[in-house]
């Protein structure tokens, strides 16, 4: 069996009498690129709040493995508990502190695992010049990294979808993870932006040793780059596999894809 | 009659004539019972001056009043954009130097010094008493709103509960209270200062941590009742906080410690620059505060908790922290105001207190500490100088009245207020972007 980082099992999130996820249970293991795909309303944004915290199902366990390997519920937790135990996440709408440079955004993800020092930021301490210091670095790097140091001090509103979503990469890169969930990045990108990111999330697997789990429509993007899938259904996982065996079992195109020309055209 | 409606500028004076006209009603003779109407038909007859050059009916005057704003307002609809930029382009190189730090410092300090001199230079009582009372209490109170309101983004509608804690804790502990003073033994109200700011930060945090959960008009009304909650305990638990005929006589603080003995006598002065001192504190320890981390965060989850919570910042944890620290130097303004006015009322801390201090925060420029502070140095001056020399016709319960007639002028011409906050302004202008549409034009003319 391998390292493990999520292991969810049998969960169910209702509201009301709406069922949004139903039995459903999967595993990611850790320094793989995973993708749930599904038709809209198929609750895949209902899973990712629901291993961010955001949403709390009413059955089942969803184990989170952090940085020493100790197994952790993520049920019960609140969200800001669960990303700094190192489940980062980016927004399908994405989003960002509007009215904050790019900059000032990835920075405040930086600072997130240092200790709020009140008395410190009163008094501006030693401790609180050096953390200020360390975070600048850290923010520089990343801003390197995904390709947005010319648009630093631009603020973030103004920015393109393309952009918006590096950068809330580079937010989330920011709080140090284990695992980035990436929920629809490619969404409002053109083709070449596509290319780029795809780049990007991989590089953030590859040079960054960072879990990618995502949620895409773009079959393109998900088939080049996930290992693994998952396909949601009505709330239930209805296949799973690498790439050619979702492409060819029958369920998933019927469920989800409706013919395979569609796929293509996508 | 249709045609001529349908032209802008017609209806435009149609609007002013109107509003005209309310005001001479608001400000004219009141009727009375034995003659209803007097008081509709005095607003309009009665004689007045016009600017002091002749006396006319009423009528004549304001609507003389009403075609001067009209040419005005038509003119500034024309060519208002122009004559902004023109001001922009003339404005743009002394703009430039407020943003060299030593600029900066050198003019707060030129600040400091008018504050020092202020009360040598004018000596009048009233006015040294006002500076105190009216001024410097009321400074204090709006900083510390700031934080909560400006800083944090949370709507605290009962701001006066810290300000009356702070001060009935000054009366407990120097014994001011029919209960035993807080050590059985009173003590100087000098040294009411840490204890009231420390029992206001734990109100605030006993107040925040269960309700600061709710969001946006909840905490509102939450907080209402906190203000009206302590208001009510202080006027009905007579056997503690002596009821509504308030406290027994708090004693003058002084300090005597070592070489330094001073006591703080029935003038004013004093009393002034012990505020002066704390004021500037504060200052430092909130605008440190604001650019520090700490600041950051309270803007990320002003502006998208749910992203905030996602970089692991804990929202409850630190708008609790803005509830105490905002606080604090309300609790201070409290044992300054008990302390120096010797006795303290329940009916001195009520809602529109709350209300006063929000609208200096608003009308300053919410999260701009220099906005603040401008704000309630301004408003509470010309409030002061309507108390002190009232214009004729004025009752001071009118003062509202013109605070919310200027309220509704600021939000329409200048909605981040006097000196805004930049964050803010930018928060503004995107919020009113149609989220896409024209993006760039708004922030183009936001200079970074």
């Amino acid at each position: 069996m391998s390292d493990k980082i999520f292991d969810v099992d049998a969960v169910s999130l209702r509201f009301g009498g709406v069922v949004s996820l139903n039995d459903v249970s999967l595993h990611q293991n850790r320094g793989e690129i995973l993708a749930v795909i599904g038709p809209n309303g198929a609750g895949k944004t209902s899973l990712f709040n629901s291993l961010t915290g955001v949403y709390q199902p009413q059955e089942g366990t969803i184990t989170f493995f952090g940085r020493d390997g100790k197994p952790m519920s993520i049920i019960g937790r609140k969200p800001h508990r669960v990303a700094n135990a190192g489940v980062a996440r980016t927004f399908q709408a994405s989003r960002m502190f509007s009215a904050m440079t790019t900059f000032e955004n990835v920075k405040i993800g930086a600072e997130s695992h240092h200790g709020i020092g009140v008395v410190g930021a009163m008094l501006r301490g030693p401790a609180t010049r050096r953390d200020e210091k360390r975070s600048d670095a850290r923010t520089n790097e990343l801003l390197r990294f995904v390709g947005l140091v010319e648009k630093a001090n631009t603020i973030s509103a103004s920015l393109s979808y393309g952009d918006r979503r590096r950068l809330e990469i580079a937010r989330g890169l920011a709080t140090d993870p284990e695992v980035l969930l990436l929920d629809e990045p490619a969404a409002g990108t053109n083709p070449s932006e596509k290319v780029e990111l795809a780049n990007l999330i991989r590089r953030v697997r590859d040079d960054m040793g960072v879990t990618i789990l995502l949620i895409e429509h773009d079959m393109k993007l998900v088939m080049s780059l996930a290992e693994r899938l998952y396909v949601l259904n009505f709330g239930s996982v209805i296949a799973e596999g690498s790439p050619e065996e979702i492409r060819a079992n029958p369920a998933v195109i019927e469920a989800y894809l409706g013919s395979t020309e569609e796929a293509g055209s996508k | 009659m249709k045609v001529l409606f349908a032209k802008i500028a017609v209806r435009r004076l149609f609007v002013t004539i109107s509003v005209v006209a309310i005001i001479e009603l608001m400000t004219g003779p009141a009727g009375s019972n034995s003659a209803p109407v007097s008081g509709f038909k005095g607003s309009f007859v009665e004689s007045s001056s016009f600017f002091g050059l002749f006396r006319a009916q009423r009528w004549i005057v304001f609507f003389g009043l009403a075609l001067i704003a009209w040419v005005v307002a038509s003119f500034w609809i024309n060519q208002g954009t122009q004559i902004r930029s023109r001001v922009r382009q003339v404005i743009a190189v002394p703009r430039k130097a407020t943003e060299k730090s030593f600029v900066r410092r050198g003019a707060l300090a030129a600040l400091l010094f008018v504050a020092i001199i202020l009360p040598h230079v004018e000596t009048a009582p009233f006015w040294q008493a006002a500076m105190v009372e009216q001024i410097a209490v009321y400074v204090l109170l709006a900083i510390g709103l700031n934080v909560v309101v400006g800083f944090a983004g949370l709507l605290d509608l009962g701001f006066v509960a810290f300000y009356a804690i702070g001060a009935y804790t000054t009366a407990w502990v120097t014994g001011a209270l029919p209960t035993p003073a807080l050590f059985h033994h009173p003590l100087n109200p000098f040294w009411a200062i840490p204890i009231a700011i420390a029992i206001v930060m734990a109100a605030g945090v006993l107040l925040g941590a269960p309700t600061l959960r709710l969001r946006g008009d909840y905490l509102a009304i939450v907080t209402l009742g906190f203000g009206e909650i302590v208001t009510i305990f202080a006027n009905n638990l007579y056997g503690i906080t002596g009821g509504s005929l308030g406290t027994k006589q708090i004693p003058h603080p002084s300090l005597d410690v070592g070489p330094i003995k001073y006591h703080w006598g029935i003038t004013p002065v004093p009393y002034y620059y012990l505020t002066l001192v704390f004021v500037v504190l504060f200052i430092i320890v909130f605008s440190l505060l604001e650019r520090s981390r700490v600041g950051r965060s309270w803007t990320a989850i002003r502006e998208d908790e749910v992203a905030a919570e996602s970089v692991g910042i804990n929202p409850l944890k630190y708008k609790v922290m803005a509830f105490a620290i905002g606080a604090a130097s309300a609790g201070f303004a409290g044992v300054i105001t008990a302390s120096q006015l010797f006795f303290i009322f329940p009916s001195s801390f009520t809602l529109l207190f709350s209300i006063n201090i929000l609208v200096l925060v608003i009308l300053g420029g919410m999260g701009s500490i220099a906005g603040v502070v401008l704000g309630a140095v301004l408003i509470q001056t010309a409030s002061s100088y309507l108390l002190h020399s009232p214009p004729s016709g004025y009752q001071s319960q009118d003062l509202y009245m013109y605070l919310g007639a200027l309220l509704i002028v600021m939000m329409i011409f200048r909605p981040a207020g006097l000196i805004p906050s930049r964050r803010r302004k930018r928060e503004i202008m995107l919020a009113e972007v149609d989220h896409e549409g024209h993006l760039d034009e708004v922030l183009g003319g936001d200079d970074l």
